[in-house]
């Protein structure tokens, strides 16, 4: 029986690998069997060559047949993601889906039977949809309303300012993708990664950098979303790297040791307040980002209002986990090698290090000046500058790591959060103001 | 929304949005600021003088009496209770008995009537 299964198995085997030989030297091979085999068996000539026709078609149909090196770059990009978010934790409930979708996406295939995230009418083309419609990413900004205390920032309503000032690294990059030749609303999109806000970016990029809007001198924009999303998510993951050189430099050990005083309690009220008041001022400041800032004070309205805990609980846990899985892995395979090897996409990866870099500085430097005017007690460490760059809740997490580096004793994440939260509000709203000027 | 722009020069496009958008952010995340400084607290004010005082003090609300309970305090009691409702399915008894199912006897389930009922 056995002897049967070895015999059976080794033929198969040299069938599936006949073509394989034929297609790698056409020349020699392939002439010297075909000619055995029509001295040998004329009778079951049509048979084999039907069969080996069918082996043919269907090698052509097989990735093997398709690869080519942007393929196959991509598939190493995904797997290092994979193992990035497995090995160093950076961030993996993102960079798994997003670095599994990017194998999907570079799977090669013979275009037009609806396989690919581009093609119409494929299945990942409809789960796409919510990424090129912007469907996602107010889904998400809900989830994390849900999940973010706002009391640190109502205890300190002045550490709103860093929030803001780490927008600079928006707009300095805005003008920077202009400078390298991107069209405005590219660059808008661009901008946007500054902000260290994967949503907020998608966001933007769906609505100016899709691919279909049509610029004033008559082409069409070029579509970034892919690479602007992946930009984003890499640099977010990175940001346990990216900072803590950039704090070292710009801030003096002294300024590292500074203690800010624990924030007041604040009470129930003030908290349901915050999220009614801040979506009326911060939407009608900027009506554009109102799919963003609408559901990310509507999440935490959930949160706090103490009657709607079950909506809020599935909009923080099963609602967020599900788009997420959705976002990352369509993002992830939108990244298919002929859209996303380009010179853009590497432009992209080098503005939007800058934008971070730019960022974090802003919030620093500004942190710093906000000192000059605050006395005594109520100075600010300017390390908690660094975490104006949205990025919820990592960079809080990395100014903790470094103040904590700097005296033991001195517990910055509850300040940080600060800064940070008013980070996913400031770029919000940067993106609303970029998309009134641009959309 | 779309609508085709003056300014034939991105750059200096790009310079009026730099500027605005700047501008924007800062107003808008300023008025946050001082609305929750100044505005929030005569709000909840006012809310007192409407309801009559239901908050026995006004000083409840105002920040500087809270001073003591500080959000470290609230941390490490918290803290504390996530640590105690963690620790919870620790104290559970070790003793697994399985109990045997007892079932009350009916005629109606019987096995002699079933078994036996063409004799009787």
């Amino acid at each position: 029986m056995k002897k049967v299964i070895l015999i059976f198995g080794i033929l198969s085997l040299l069938i599936f690998i006949k073509p394989v030989l034929g297609f790698s030297s056409n020349t020699t091979n392939t002439s010297v069997s075909a000619s055995v085999s029509q001295v040998e068996n004329t009778v079951e000539e049509t048979f084999v060559d039907g069969a080996l026709d069918g082996i043919k078609e269907f090698y052509h149909f097989t990735g093997f047949a398709n690869a080519q090196t942007g393929h196959i770059i991509m598939i190493l990009i995904g797997i290092i993601f994979i193992y990035l978010g497995i090995k160093f934790d950076y961030e993996p409930l993102l960079l798994i889906p997003i670095g599994v979708g990017v194998m999907l996406g570079n799977i090669p295939f013979v275009a037009g039977y609806q396989t690919g995230i581009y093609e119409e009418g494929s299945v990942l083309n409809y789960l796409y949809f919510g990424v090129v419609k912007g469907i996602y990413p107010p889904l998400i900004f809900l989830g994390i309303g849900a999940m973010t205390d706002f009391s640190s920032l109502i205890a300190n309503p002045k550490l709103m300012l860093l929030g803001a000032a780490a927008q600079i690294g928006v707009f300095a990059t805005f003008l920077g993708a202009l400078y390298l030749g991107f069209s405005l609303p590219e660059a808008g999109a661009i901008g946007i990664i500054g902000g260290a806000d994967g949503p907020t970016a998608i966001f933007l990029s769906s609505k100016l950098a899709n691919g279909i809007n049509i610029l004033p001198d008559g082409t069409t924009v070029k579509n970034l979303i892919g690479p602007i999303a992946i930009a984003a998510y890499s640099y977010m993951a990175l940001v346990p790297v990216i900072q803590p050189p950039i704090m070292r430099l710009l801030t003096s050990k002294k300024e590292r040791l500074i203690r800010m005083k624990p924030p007041r309690a604040v009470s129930q009220k003030e908290k349901m307040i915050f999220p009614i008041v801040a979506l009326l001022l911060t939407t009608f400041i900027s009506p554009s980002a109102l799919p963003l800032l609408g559901m990310l004070f509507f999440g935490n309205l959930l949160k706090e209002s103490g009657r709607t805990e079950r909506l809020a609980e599935t909009a923080r846990t099963k609602l967020i986990d599900i788009v997420t899985i959705l976002l990352g892995v369509t993002v992830g395979a939108s990244t298919q090698a002929d859209i996303f090897i380009t010179k853009d996409s590497m432009m992209i990866f080098g503005l939007g290090a800058l934008s971070f870099v730019i960022a974090t500085a802003g919030g620093l430097l500004f942190a710093k000046l906000m000192n000059l005017f605050l006395k005594g007690d109520n100075k600010i460490n300017p390390l908690i500058g660094a975490s104006g760059v949205s990025a919820v809740p990592d960079s809080a997490r990395v100014v903790h790591a470094e103040g904590l580096k700097a005296d033991p004793h001195n517990y910055l994440l509850m300040h940080a959060m600060a800064p940070n939260v008013a980070g996913v509000i400031g770029s919000a709203i940067a993106a609303g103001i970029i998309l009134s000027f641009l959309g | 929304m779309t609508r085709v722009l003056l300014y034939t020069d991105p750059l200096s496009e790009g310079y009026i949005i730099l500027i605005t958008g700047l501008l924007i952010v800062f107003s808008g995340l300023i008025l946050l600021t001082v609305f929750f400084k100044y505005g929030l607290p005569i709000m909840l004010y006012i809310y007192k003088i409407i309801t009559k005082g239901r908050d026995k003090k006004v000083k409840d609300i105002s920040p500087k009496v809270n001073e003591k309970f500080t959000g470290e305090i609230a941390a490490a009691i918290s803290v504390a209770i996530h640590l105690y409702l963690d620790e919870q399915h620790d104290e559970e008894n070790a003793i697994l008995t399985i109990k045997q199912a007892r079932k009350l006897y009916s005629p109606w389930s019987s096995k002699i009537y079933s078994a036996y009922r063409n004799r009787l």
